[in-house]
């Protein structure tokens, strides 16, 4: 059976783009895919450089890989993971796709012209833009489930297991480069009298409003994560003792001030722990900025107070 | 198992079809990448597919390995895939070598596009000693920055019978780099070589 009319049919036909170049990398033939979506006529193209056709086609890159094709006489590839396209064409699925441009797997096959030896590279390229779709959305999941699995649910800012993994790893770099570190552990003021007396909801507003106003104070580099309950920590990388008291002391202020919540004004203080690095582990840090916390609590609250080595028997007593 | 294995005889023969294919890569690189390339002929070790995981996890131990993978299908049911290894600290070298600069090409496109010349070249020269042809499928990345690629080694090579471990070593003017390929191969495939094999000792 005579089959060679199915060629002309089928390259029509065919959902894959077929483009010929000759040695010297000019067009020779293309298929209806690749026509009208590049909106271009064979016979207007034909005989012409492939890279002024399709001028935004990355020259140096593509000229190496066809050549390669050529002196190899073995295919090439390149997939849209690695480079989204190879030559600029629309899509089919302009609403449901966040880009423009067809994402591309792309072939390039050796040919030799069965009776002269003349060389031709063949580059078949597929629409790939669903598997692209399907990846931009699974790593944008996969985006917000990290920035979920870091964050505390109420207030935003890190929770504990993210926080203390940042806190290990800015004692790494402070041991490293021998660059101060200081710690600050604070907590409410009263709040199981707060939450008795506004109810669970007015003890959470306090935190969400507390956490945001402590946020504004800091700089982009410290850290701030939810310990506790009501017990938030605040990393201060590049800071020293005298500078982390001065934070600290700017925080007492912010969060003195009154909040409104249901129509009442809440008046919630914070007492804080503030410790430096000098070599200690992370529980011992953390240590040390919690016995400094009880201290602020014990000298009456709403203060910040530095830890100091303190004598056993009174660490036991506070404990 | 057993009934898998190859005789010497005609591991020997595999032996010297690949050491042959080897040197028609060799040749064709050279002038492709237009440098002294020296190929040194490849250590070839068969290997149980059992064994593979475990022994490329001592050799390269904890540097960051990236794995990448091109499957390859030829006519009368010879099939495979192909699998190279190579550690990171070699990416400069094989980005100098590709003629790459740092700004257009990502690392992954880098490996790709290496691990598809080198792996195509050389079974192209193979296919055609086995008076075969091959078509590829396009190279994957199994792994990348992987200090576990030895797990995902493991669940790729349990599926065939056959591993062929072949070390390349690229040796150029100015600098060197080796990376390993591996061969595997599926029973049924191995078989069909095999028949091939006994087809060549017999001609001789």
């Amino acid at each position: 059976m005579q089959l060679d009319w199915l060629v002309q049919p089928l390259l029509t036909q065919l959902n894959t783009g077929v483009l010929v170049l000759d040695a010297a990398h000019n067009i020779v033939y293309f298929n209806q895919f690749i026509a009208r979506r590049a909106d271009i006529q064979l016979s207007d193209v034909s005989g012409r450089l492939v890279y002024d056709i399709f001028a935004d086609a990355p020259k140096a890159w593509l000229q190496r890989k066809i050549d390669g094709v050529l002196a190899l006489q073995s295919p090439a590839f390149s997939s849209w993971e690695q480079r989204q396209y190879i030559i600029k064409l629309p899509h089919l699925r302009p609403v449901s796709s966040g880009s423009q441009h067809m994402a591309q797997n792309c072939s390039m096959l050796p040919f030799k012209a069965p009776n002269s030896a003349e060389q031709f590279v063949c580059l078949l390229i597929e629409d790939a833009t669903d598997a692209y779709v399907y990846q931009q959305q699974l790593q944008h999941s996969m985006a917000q489930l990290e920035l979920a699995n870091r964050t505390d649910g109420l207030t935003g800012v890190f929770n504990r297991r993210h926080w203390q993994h940042e806190l290990g790893q800015e004692i790494q770099r402070a041991k490293r480069y021998q660059h101060p570190l200081s710690l600050l552990l604070f907590d409410l003021d009263k709040f199981k009298q707060l939450n008795d007396q506004y109810g669970h909801q007015g003890g959470d507003a306090v935190l969400i409003e507390l956490s945001g106003i402590i946020a504004a104070l800091l700089r982009d580099t410290d850290v701030l994560g939810r310990y506790g309950g009501e017990e938030f920590g605040v990393i201060l990388p590049e800071t020293d003792m005298a500078g982390a008291l001065l934070v600290a002391n700017r925080i007492c202020a912010a969060a003195g001030h009154q909040m409104l919540f249901n129509g009442h004004y809440i008046n919630a203080t914070v007492s804080i722990g503030v410790s430096s690095f000098s070599g200690q582990t992370i529980d011992e840090l953390i240590q040390q900025s919690d016995i400094a916390l009880y201290n602020a609590k014990r000298q009456g609250r709403n203060q910040a107070v530095a830890w100091q080595q303190q004598p056993e028997t009174y660490l036991k007593k506070v404990k | 198992m057993t009934e898998l294995r190859f005789t010497e005889e005609q591991r020997d023969c595999l032996q010297e079809l690949i050491n042959v294919a080897m040197g028609l890569a060799s040749d064709k690189l050279a002038r492709y990448l237009n440098t002294f390339v020296h190929l040194q002929v490849p250590a070839i070790r068969l290997v149980d597919t059992e064994q593979l995981p475990e022994h490329f996890a001592s050799r390269y131990e904890q540097q960051s390995v990236t794995m990448i993978s091109l499957g390859f299908f030829g006519d009368q049911g010879l099939r495979g895939e192909t699998i190279m290894l190579y550690q990171l600290a070699n990416v400069d070298v094989i980005a100098k070598l590709l003629g790459y600069s740092n700004d257009d090409s990502s690392e992954a496109e880098m490996l790709t596009d290496i691990s598809s010349v080198l792996t195509t070249t050389f079974l192209n020269g193979l296919a055609e000693q086995l008076e075969n042809s091959f078509s590829y499928a396009a190279p994957r990345i199994l792994s990348s920055r992987d200090q576990h690629f030895a797990d995902k080694l493991a669940s790729t090579a349990e599926q065939w019978q056959l591993a062929l471990q072949v070390d390349i070593r690229y040796q150029l003017t100015d600098y060197s780099f080796n990376c390993d390929m591996i061969l595997l191969i599926p029973g049924e495939a191995m078989m069909r070589l095999r028949l091939i094999l006994d087809q060549f000792l017999a001609s001789f």
